[in-house]
């Protein structure tokens, strides 16, 4: 049976506890393959190697079936903050003469 | 200079299904290749068990008649094959298809960006081998491919290497590596 993108969603949202977390199916509905972007403070500290270890081990079930899992983005809130800054205020209209 | 191949092979199990015990054996092959004759005159072949199993149905359940239990396709003599193989070569990429003929978007992903940094490079075709498949998956405990290794260590999937090479970091481990 094909994992369907909220189960990855699930797994990954219980076992990582992520406060950005983007799945996607790859495989154009066939729940074969995924795209993964997430965000965590558990990464802290952690190489990328270790991350995506973190991802492929909170995912072991599910990676019994899905054939391919690839994790484009796996930051710390600090690094996805950089990445994504605020948008600036709009400017305050100027006070009228 | 002659160059080394690894090639590893499977030699189809030769027990019935009802038998106690199967074994299916791991046979690699290192090949003395001079330059313009592939096909090798010596070779030195050893054969081992790469995986053992009580029940005789290849799966749990069925029509095993005694309890079957599971195995680990990383037999002892597989994991030290494996151990000679990724310090072989400074890069060791274990993928789908060949360097010449990737069968893998990721894996040809990965032979691009090493052809590119122009470093040598050895690979190895897990699509052949299904107990070296399996058994890749736990000594890298690392669940797909490609697996690339970098001066005996892993370094990582295609993701981690398309990362570490638009940060410079592959290019920096791969420096290191070659100067070692």
């Amino acid at each position: 049976m094909a994992v369907t993108k909220e189960q990855v969603e699930s797994t990954l949202n219980s076992k990582l506890n992520p406060s950005h977390l983007d799945v996607s199916d790859t495989s154009g509905g066939c729940g074969a393959s995924y795209c993964v972007e997430i965000v965590s403070e558990q990464f802290e500290g952690k190489r990328l190697l270790e991350r995506h270890r973190m991802v492929n081990t909170a995912l072991a079930e599910e990676m019994k079936q899905i054939h391919a899992l690839s994790i484009t983005k796996a930051l710390t809130p600090q690094q996805w903050a950089l990445q994504n800054p605020p948008p600036p205020n709009p400017q305050s209209p100027p006070a009228a003469a | 200079m002659a160059a080394f191949r690894w090639q590893f092979a499977a030699c189809p199990s030769t027990l019935s299904d009802y038998s106690p015990v199967s074994t299916a054996t791991l046979a690699w092959t290192r090949r003395r290749q001079n330059q313009g004759h592939r096909n090798c005159n010596s070779a030195n072949i050893k054969t081992f068990h790469g995986l053992s199993y009580s029940g005789g149905s290849s799966t749990c359940g069925g029509r095993n008649r005694s309890s079957v239990r599971c195995f680990s396709a990383l037999t002892p003599e597989l994991k030290t094959t494996l151990d000679k193989v990724v310090t072989s070569d400074k890069v060791v990429v274990f993928m789908k298809g060949t360097k010449d003929f990737p069968q893998c978007g990721f894996s040809n992903t990965v032979v691009q960006i090493l052809k590119s940094l122009n470093v040598p490079f050895e690979t190895i075709n897990i699509l052949e081998n299904e107990l070296l498949r399996l058994g890749l998956k736990e000594y890298s405990s690392w669940p797909t491919f490609p697996q690339i290794y970098i001066d005996g260590e892993f370094f990582g999937g295609c993701d981690i290497t398309v990362e570490a090479y638009k940060s410079g970091e592959l290019q920096e481990v791969l420096e290191k590596a070659m100067c070692s």
